[in-house]
Parts: structure tokens; sequence; C-alpha cells
């Protein structure tokens, strides 16, 4: 059943009709939630930029993570959601943050995250859709994939030094089998290039929820959960972008396969 | 240095910023299709190779028209005979 996948393999009967049920409501319910965004984002982001003092990035990236806790409840009946290591202390911007990708629904889950000031880098296409191409302009995501490096590297200073926080989905891609892929450079770039922590995050469970090239929704656990941060002081020389990519990647690897240290 | 020394530290700096296997790193590879890079890489890419030579490529035409491994290697040496003519 090529649009059901793994979660045609799951469950008996009750399982079956709270996907039913979950499919036929979640996707309502979202289409709503967005429109009502859409909506009243030219009433509520003037209001909460006068309200807040905040500069129009930050407030777009608030009225962002407000959508972010509209979807978590929306989900909250099929979706169990679980955290580890979430502390806002941990997380205190500058940071840069580093997350694996398995799901279009991974970047709803960062709403998860106690703190509200991130700014994510991208790929080009999503800038293209256009509700979501405005949103992201207005709060100032990267599209790292139009930006040369020096562009990317003007721009994520600029994050950093707001300061927010800078998200990375390292590998750029979903993945197809659950495994890390390839990691591309530019975090740990700026990472070294900034003297900014990187803080890994491990995701769970939205390949179960939305695996890539499916429709059908399936109950599911996600987990997120913050690694140790880790020092780009630690990586020096010429090539330490590298070695600190390695090292994070083999981390969080390391918690994701449960290698000997609790999987994530 | 020689071409092939050449050819060794392009090898070698793409494999270890790449992850590539140097088992794939043949001269008709292809970057996007063989090697398995993408745009993103790209810039990566010229940052690597201005790193290894500590000369500027970045704003050359002719990295453009790059489609195989081998055509890096041409590129690199050509500029480098270039560099180390006019020294």
């Amino acid at each position: 059943m090529a649009t059901l996948g793994s979660c045609a393999q799951r469950g008996g009967v009750s399982f079956w009709l709270t996907a039913l049920l979950m499919n036929l409501t979640v996707y309502p319910l979202l289409a709503l939630w967005t429109l009502f965004g859409l909506l009243t984002l030219p009433l509520t982001l003037p209001l909460l930029r006068l309200v807040s003092g905040w500069s129009a990035q930050r407030t777009m990236r608030y009225l962002i993570w407000v959508y972010g806790q509209g979807w978590l409840l929306i989900m909250r009946p099929f979706v169990r959601f679980e955290t580890e290591g979430l502390d806002p202390e941990k997380l205190h911007a500058p940071a840069i943050l580093v997350v694996n990708h398995l799901s279009f629904f991974d970047t709803y889950c960062m709403a998860l995250l106690p703190c509200f000031d991130v700014n994510f880098a991208v790929r080009s296409w999503p800038f293209r859709m256009i509700f979501y191409g405005f949103v992201m302009r207005r709060a100032g995501y990267l599209d790292v994939e139009s930006m040369n490096w020096r562009e990317a590297l003007a721009a994520g200073r600029r994050v950093l030094e707001q300061p927010a926080l800078q998200l990375f989905f390292p590998e750029g891609h979903r993945s197809r089998d659950g495994r890390l892929q390839r990691f591309y450079s530019g975090a740990f770039r700026l990472a070294k290039e900034t003297g900014t922590k990187v803080i890994p995050l491990c995701l769970t469970g939205t390949d179960t929820l939305l695996p890539p090239g499916r429709l059908w929704l399936c109950p599911a656990r996600v987990r997120l959960q913050a690694l140790e941060p880790v020092d780009p002081a630690e990586f020096p020389g010429e090539n330490g972008h590298v070695e600190m990519r390695k090292a994070v990647k083999e981390r969080m690897r390391r918690h994701l396969e449960g290698g000997g240290e609790r999987r994530c | 240095m020689t071409d092939q020394e050449i050819i060794e530290r392009i090898n070698a700096s793409l494999a270890e910023e790449f992850e590539l296997d140097r088992a794939d790193m043949v001269p008709e590879a292809t970057i996007y299709e063989d090697l398995g890079l993408d745009s993103l890489d790209t810039v990566d890419m010229v940052i690597v190779l201005e790193a290894a030579f500590k000369f500027k490529i970045r704003e050359e035409t002719a990295i453009r028209e790059i489609r195989t491994l081998g055509d890096i290697h041409n590129f690199v040496i050509g500029k480098y005979r270039r560099q180390d003519g006019a020294a």
C-alpha cells in the first residue's frame, strides 16, 4: 500500500481507526489554522511589534512559534511528544542548532523548543511557496542555496549577533532510511568563524508520523533531545570545521542508533 | 608540484570535505550524478580548493563549465601553472 508505508504494518482495528480519524481531522484543522494565521497576520504582526518593541524578524519568529504551538495542539491527540535536555539555559542565544532531518514536519517540531527566536537555514524551494515564502522572508530565514558563502556567513553572523538561535538541517534533505546522511559544512564553518557553540538536536519519530513521499499520517511517538553543546574552540586549525562536523555527526549517530548510549 | 601531486591534493581535499569514497573518485566521475554532490556543495568546493591551493577561483567563469572530477583536475592544474608561471 504505497501511500501508507510503515504505518500499514502496525496495530489492529483501533489503531487503524485512530489513524483514519487523524487523517480526517489533522489536515482540515491544519488548513484552517494556517488560513487563520494568514488572515490575522496583517493585524497581529504590527500589533505585536508595537506592544513588544521587537524587531520585525523577532516578531515574525514569535508568530511562527505560536503557529507551531497550534500545530502541536492539533497533533497531540495522535502524537506523543517527548523532550529531553531542552533546558532554556543550554539553548541560550547565541547558538547554532543542528538537527537531523526525517520529515516535512520536522520544522514544525521545533515548536517543542523552549525558545521562539530561532532562525532557520532553508533551501530555495520553500521560499517559492506563497504563504510560507513571505513569512520566511519576514522572519529573516537564510536561503542558503541562493546565497554565496560570504553572504551566508554575513547573514548568519547578523542572526547570532541579535542574538538569536540559528538552526540548520546539516543533511540538507530528509533521510529516506532514518540514518544520518552526509553533513554539509555550512553550520560548522559559521560556528568556527563566529566562535559560536553548536547544539546537536536528535529528532526521532517524525519518519513514522509522515515519512518522505507519503501523505498518510500515522500516530507516532516523537522525541526531541538536545545533546551537550560543542565548542568550536576544541577544533583548531584550517580544517577545524571538518573535524567539528565529524565529531557532531558521530555524537548524533551514536544517540540515534543507540550505540551504547541512550537512544533519542 | 607535479600534475599527479595536484590531483592527489584535490582528491584528498574533496574526499575530506564531502566524505567521498576514494574509489569513486575517478576522473570521469560526474560531480552531481556520480559523486552525489549538489548546488549547496559547489560553494564549499570552491572554498576547499581555494584553501588547498591558496588562490582565488570564485570569480572565474570557467568554473561554471565543470562537470566531472577530471574537469576540476584540469581547471586547477591550469590555474596552478598560470599562477606558477606568473610568479
